[in-house]
């Protein structure tokens, strides 16, 4: 017994000290000779600028901060391919620069640009670039990345998921013209809120990928093994599944706040929400992006946590599919909308934190404006002299309604696999319709088959479904509504208005707001009357951040928005 | 010897194929493709094909398969869709940390199976014995997340922040993220402390068939002849059990080997998911519903390959053991 | 028989009368005498308590039916049982008794075994009962804004969730799934294994290579994998759980069959069948799979359980059984989020599952005992 025991010792101490060997080296496990030449170069202009920029004599520089989050970052800061929230938000404010980007109040302010004017026609945009920014492996950022940033994007072999920021623009190498070094100009087409992708897309070095050819791009191991960056922050490590790790970048330029205050960064991945709360409560995590609304009251009641919360980019809806013959009445639809209590919803969902959503214009956008509007408050009765309106009545006496051909109106509605949020929605609509006569049955699928049957031009095999949208801050409804768009993967609703039409090409050109501010209100009541989704709610974004880390910003434009200018408590360390 | 384990290694791999047959036409049968996930408004139909094509996925699936099947005898498991790099390198990553957990998991499972399951044995039908049944069955019967769940309520968060207790235990990962800065000592002690919670959550799940196989062996050996001549002949209870029926008892517990690992892979995939510990388990959950095919695929693959290579391990234990067994 | 006994006998069937299974528990046989008494009283109970669901239970849903049907079944169970049990004189031991007898007698010695065995019949008649117990419907949402997430009170004696429903009720509901989730996967395993290990076992040959060879693959493959494959992509409808659990357990039982038929083929009455003339399908039916059968129960015990925790899991990943219909595992997987804030969600249901299962496989246990001859003592 002691001799199997010590051997299973030996075994054991084995295995450890193997594996703390295997963990303690850079952690990124390639040996792709793309990372094996760039890592030693930002190694040494690393050292370099170290020793050229020493940390200011200040308590507030130094020390760690640990973020945790429910998933990794699947493209990392690879801005040419990737479609993720948190990759962009590691994009615009961490690893890489962005042209320009928003202040609290949303108007464009100066980043790796300068300066910019825009051409008196509104067919140009010339931007100056800064000279003192460099990447992380010493070479000068310039107008060439940018032009070459522009031109990854726009290229169709590249498969940019965001292609429709680009509508406006021209595409290519015909869109964008070097100036000089430092000034570059791009072509477009003059339209509303035109700046907008150049607060989004993160600018990439040309000296590194503009030799990889464009549709290897996806699969390059610069986004998520090794990449160069020149944002405040400089990439030191990922494990995938497991962490990504940054550290300050000493030669971030003065003029822009110079090194942040943090030596590192980390950003944890832990994909259960009860084991993320968990250490955040033992102070293992400092940051907890997006908790749960029903885990708030857990971080409000611990002394040493504080609970942020701020309107953020997203909403929630139900889509519906007016192909059907039930759906095909605005009438349903709307009656579908005022039969719900969504305002109880968000009391229950969310915990109030979040607010009721008529149209799908946000609370931080400059055209919200619901007392406008007209109202879809909750009304029973309202939903049923509608429903009994455009012909549905209780004929058979079963609680359900049905039409005169004897359609009974029932409705399945779908949601994806592990979204709790959207499962109470399908279930508490469920509860709520059957008192006006709706049978709704909550469907549960799995994601990737749901995407199959809800994107599926020939197919769209579902009546309505449970979603929800992130915005950016320039709103663009075409690739929904629009009737010239019906047979593309997101026509959902297929419904066909012409006046929706007119409206959505007119707003799309309108840069000027208040002729704007009238189109949107027109619009949005056309959106209440036509109701292609029942919107539910904007929900608040909350945050759980421990009160050692100080300075933390967050709005709607971002949790990462001012990461550099984060702090520790000096008493905390 | 040799020549037994050559040929039950080559039976093996129409096993290994089977397996790989089966999971490759339940993934690529389902609906849904790659594509979807990185699917956005403004996408084109055209931008899809282009990135099906860049994907490999417009070819029909019988020729995918030959394909596949071509390449990974040749060693070349694809590239991975969702990691974006070669399923071999995301292999690497990955399976190590599955080992050491499965490893450990494995060995404080039997340590524990075998000593209550000796204890039992010698006090049959005491109350010990059936009191340790129960609890050990009692942990078996929970469902290993809501085991896990309950160990880091109790053991992190009650420990540290409402019973002030000296020693608690992180939550999730593999190492702090100050691990580097660490001297060797601090190195060992906290990986050790990151895994005490996961290896728990596997292991007090398995131990209480451990313990009742041990226990049954036990008795079996007990009951023998040469067992009651030691003990006839004056030695003590302790020597004789640990000295001389132990060994003997334990060859039957090592076939459990083999039989234990499929279930401890499949219980991976909850451990890993709730400790946030970056294994092959939650790898495999994931790539299922990205439907990266060559990972499923790798992964799976290798899942079944090391089920089969346990199990000749434990036939070949079982017989260095067992001088009775001779192998042709 | 003395005048004394039957005194003894009558005063006996007057307690039995009134209160079937104390007799029982009063001359020791606490086992038995637990079983009928509780049943006696928890039947009473409900049709006093509840009159009002029992009657109109009468021409009702088929699941109210079915309870009215168990609940009048189980009363005259009951008491007949134990009339008869203090009316009949006791049987010799020793001759005619067959080996089932001798595993019943080995498995009533067994205490841990008879309380699981206890349990799961207590379990299985509140299942059946449920539609007239529950307080409430299990669907039934509350007022959203004041009656989520109430702790326990006598109105909600085990709380409400998140929406507003009652946790009791669901629980029992939950009951009714879980348990016949298990019951019917592993009926489908049982009985495709025990047909195709006989038959493996019995025909021997390509047959039998081909049959182990499937079955080895299946055994040596992480079984979750294969369900989170199947269920997460083509649906997880409550079939389709139910088949696939089903569908991916048998190759244990088919194993176990096999090596019993291997070794019984060899035995004289089998031989002696053979050389009758008997048919294949006779013998294999008629004389192997009765005379398999006692590992095959035991496995059978077991893999309930196990399929009621692998459900769990299941749900864990969030595939198993779609709400609003409440399993046992989907009340603990979706309860978990709320474990620091209301702990009721996903304790009650956990604490079903573990005693359930714990009680599965103490019977188990005790069956693989009792029916083993070499551990019988």
């Amino acid at each position: 017994m002691k001799e199997l025991f010590k051997k299973g010792l030996i075994g054991l101490g084995a295995v450890l000290g193997l594996s703390s060997c295997g963990g303690s080296d850079a952690g990124i496990g390639s040996n792709d000779p793309f990372c094996q030449q760039v890592i030693p170069a930002v190694e040494t202009f690393m050292a370099e600028a170290r020793e050229a920029h020493p940390i200011p004599d200040e308590p507030r520089y130094g020390g760690t901060v640990v973020l945790g989050t429910i998933g990794d970052m699947p493209d990392g800061l690879n801005s040419a391919v990737s479609s993720n929230y948190t990759d962009a938000q590691h994009q615009q404010f961490v690893g890489l620069m962005t042209l320009i980007n928003y202040d609290a109040g949303g108007e464009p302010r100066a980043y790796l640009a300068e300066d910019w004017e825009v051409a008196p026609d509104g067919r140009a945009v010339t931007f100056h670039i800064r000279q003192d920014v460099r990447w992380h492996d010493g070479e000068q950022t310039d107008a060439h990345d940018v032009a070459f940033t522009y031109e990854a994007v726009t290229d169709p072999l590249t498969a940019f998921p965001n292609a429709a920021f680009w509508d406006h623009y021209v595409k290519g190498p015909d869109g964008v013209e070097v100036v000089d070094d430092f000034t570059i100009r791009i072509l477009l087409e003059p339209h509303a809120d035109f700046m907008d992708p150049f607060r989004t897309l993160g600018i990439l070095p040309e000296h590194l990928l503009g030799d990889v050819p464009r549709d290897q791009l996806k699969l390059h191991p610069y986004g998520t093994q090794c990449p160069v960056g020149n944002g405040p922050f400089v990439f030191a490590q990922h494990v995938p599944q497991d962490r990504w790790v940054f550290e300050a970048n000493p030669a971030f330029p003065e003029a822009l706040g110079g090194r942040p205050f943090l030596d590192r960064y980390v950003y944890r991945v832990i994909p259960e929400q009860t084991t993320l709360l968990t250490e955040l409560l033992i102070e293992n995590i400092d940051v907890y992006i997006a908790p749960r609304p029903d885990q708030a009251q857990q971080i409000i009641d611990n002394q040493n946590l504080e609970l942020l919360n701020f309107s953020g980019r997203s909403y929630v809806f139900v889509g519906w599919n007016a192909r059907k013959p039930q759906l095909a009445d605005p009438r349903v639809r709307r009656a579908i909308t005022i039969g719900t209590n969504r305002a109880e919803i968000v009391e229950a969902i969310l915990q109030g934190y979040g607010q009721v959503a008529n149209t799908g214009v946000p609370p931080f956008h400059w055209a919200y404006d619901p007392g406008s509007m007209p109202s879809l408050a909750y009304d029973p009765d309202g939903a049923r002299a509608l429903l009994e309106e455009a012909g549905w009545q209780d004929r058979d006496g079963d609680g359900v309604r049905e039409s005169e051909d004897g359609t009974r109106l029932s409705l399945s509605i779908k949601y994806n696999t592990g979204n709790q949020q959207r499962q109470d929605i399908a279930e508490i609509m469920q509860q709520q319709l059957s008192a006006v006569g709706v049978e709704v049955q909550p469907q549960v699928v799995e994601w990737g088959t749901l995407l199959q049957q809800i994107n599926t031009p020939d197919l769209r095999d579902f009546d309505g479904v449970v979603m929800g949208w992130v915005v950016e801050f320039k709103l663009d409804d075409i690739d929904l509504f629009h009737s010239e768009r019906i047979n593309q993967p997101y026509a959902w609703s297929g419904t066909d208005n012409g006046d929706i039409d007119r409206l959505l090409e007119e707003l799309s050109i309108t840069a000027d707001r208040t002729e704007a501010m009238a189109l949107w209100r027109e619009y949005q009541e056309l959106l209440i009357e036509e109701q292609p989704y029942t919107y539910f709610y904007f929900p608040d974004r909350l945050e759980g951040v421990n009160r050692r880390v100080k300075g933390v910003e967050m709005d709607a434009r971002g949790e990462w928005l001012n990461i550099k200018d984060w702090y520790l408590d000096p008493a905390s360390r | 010897m040799t020549r037994y384990i050559i040929r039950r290694l080559l039976s093996a791999i129409p096993l290994v194929l089977g397996i790989a047959t089966i999971v490759f036409f339940a993934v690529n049968l389902a609906p849904g493709d790659p594509t979807l996930y990185f699917l956005s408004p403004g996408m084109t139909q055209d931008v899809i094909e282009q990135m099906r094509i860049n994907f490999g996925l417009d070819q029909p699936v019988h020729v995918r398969y030959l394909r596949w099947l071509g390449a990974m005898l040749t060693g070349d498991f694809g590239h991975s869709i969702s990691h974006s790099r070669p399923v071999l390198e995301v292999l690497v990553d990955f399976l190590p940390n599955t080992l050491i957990l499965s490893a450990c998991a494995l060995f404080v499972a039997f340590l524990f199976g075998i000593i209550i399951g000796t204890i039992q044995a010698v006090r049959q039908y005491s109350i010990m014995d059936s009191a340790m049944s129960v609890v050990l069955l009692f942990f078996y019967s929970m469902p290993s997340f809501w085991l896990a769940l309950m160990l880091i309520l109790t053991l992190s968060l009650f420990a540290r922040n409402v019973w002030d207790l000296p020693i608690w235990f992180p939550a999730s990962g593999i190492v702090s993220v100050d691990y580097d800065f660490l001297t060797f000592g601090e190195k060992v002690r906290d990986r050790v402390m990151h895994l005490v919670l996961p290896t728990l959550s596997l292991a007090l799940v398995l131990t209480a068939g451990i313990a009742r196989y041990m226990r049954g062996s036990m008795l079996e050996v007990i009951r023998q002849d040469y067992v009651r001549t030691a003990k006839a002949k004056g030695l003590s209870e302790a020597v004789v059990v640990f000295k001389h029926a132990l060994r003997n008892a334990l060859i039957p517990v090592i076939t459990l080997v083999g039989l234990y690992i499929p279930v401890l892979f499949s219980g991976t995939i909850f451990i890993e998911t709730i400790f946030a510990w970056p294994g092959m388990g939650r790898t495999i959950y994931d790539a299922i519903f990205i439907r990266d095919y060559p990972l499923v695929m790798a992964g799976t693959f290798f899942f079944a390959s090391m089920v089969v290579v346990a199990n000749l391990i434990a036939d070949v234990l079982y017989a260095v053991i067992d001088p009775r067994i001779r192998y042709e | 028989m003395s005048d004394g006994f039957l005194v003894a006998r009558r005063r006996w069937r007057v307690v039995s009368a009134a209160l079937p299974g104390l007799p029982q528990l009063l001359t020791g046989r606490w086992g038995t005498g637990w079983t009928v008494l509780l049943t006696w009283l928890g039947c009473l109970w409900v049709l006093t308590a509840r009159y009002e669901r029992v009657i109109g239970a009468l021409g009702g849903a088929w699941d109210q039916s079915l309870a009215l049907v168990t609940l009048v079944v189980s009363l005259i169970v009951a008491w007949t049982w134990s009339w008869r049990d203090v009316s009949g004189s006791d049987r010799p031991l020793g001759i005619g008794v067959s080996q089932w007898d001798l595993a019943a007698r080995a498995f009533s010695k067994n205490h841990t075994a008879v309380a699981g065995l206890i349990v799961i019949i207590a379990l299985y008649l509140v299942a059946l009962l449920t539609p007239l117990l529950a307080p409430y419907d299990p669907a039934f949402q509350g007022n959203l804004i004041t009656e989520r997430y109430v702790g326990l009170s006598t109105v909600h004696p085990l709380g409400t969730d998140n929406y507003a429903r009652d946790v009791l009720s669901r629980l029992l509901y939950g009951a009714r799934i879980s348990l016949a989730i298990g019951f019917v996967a592993v009926s489908i395993s049982v009985t495709i294994g025990t047909l195709l290990g006989a038959v493996a076992g019995f025909m021997g040959g390509i047959v039998d290579g081909l049959i182990m060879r499937f079955v080895d693959i299946v055994i040596s493959f992480p079984r979750l994998v294969l369900l989170i494959t199947i269920i997460g992509l083509f649906g997880s409808s409550i079939f389709m759980i139910v088949a696939v659990l089903g569908l991916t357990l048998w190759p244990g039982t088919a194993r176990i069959v096999r090596g019993e038929v291997l070794s019984l083929r060899e035995r004289e009455f089998i031989q002696a069948a053979t050389v009758l003339g008997y048919s294949k399908r006779r013998i294999i039916l008629r004389h192997l799979i009765p005379n398999a059968l006692g590992p095959v129960i035991v496995a059978a015990t077991l893999g309930i359980g196990n399929t009621i925790v692998l459900e769990a899991g299941l749900s864990f990943l969030g595939l198993g059984v779609q709400p609003p219909t409440p399993s046992w595992g989907t009340m603990v997987a979706v309860g978990r989020d709320d474990l620091l804030g209301a702990w009721w969600l996903s304790t009650f249901p956990g604490l079903a599952i573990v005693f359930t299962v714990l009680a599965f496989n103490l019977v188990g246990d005790g069956l693989r005992d009792a029916l083993d001859p070499r551990l019988r003592t």
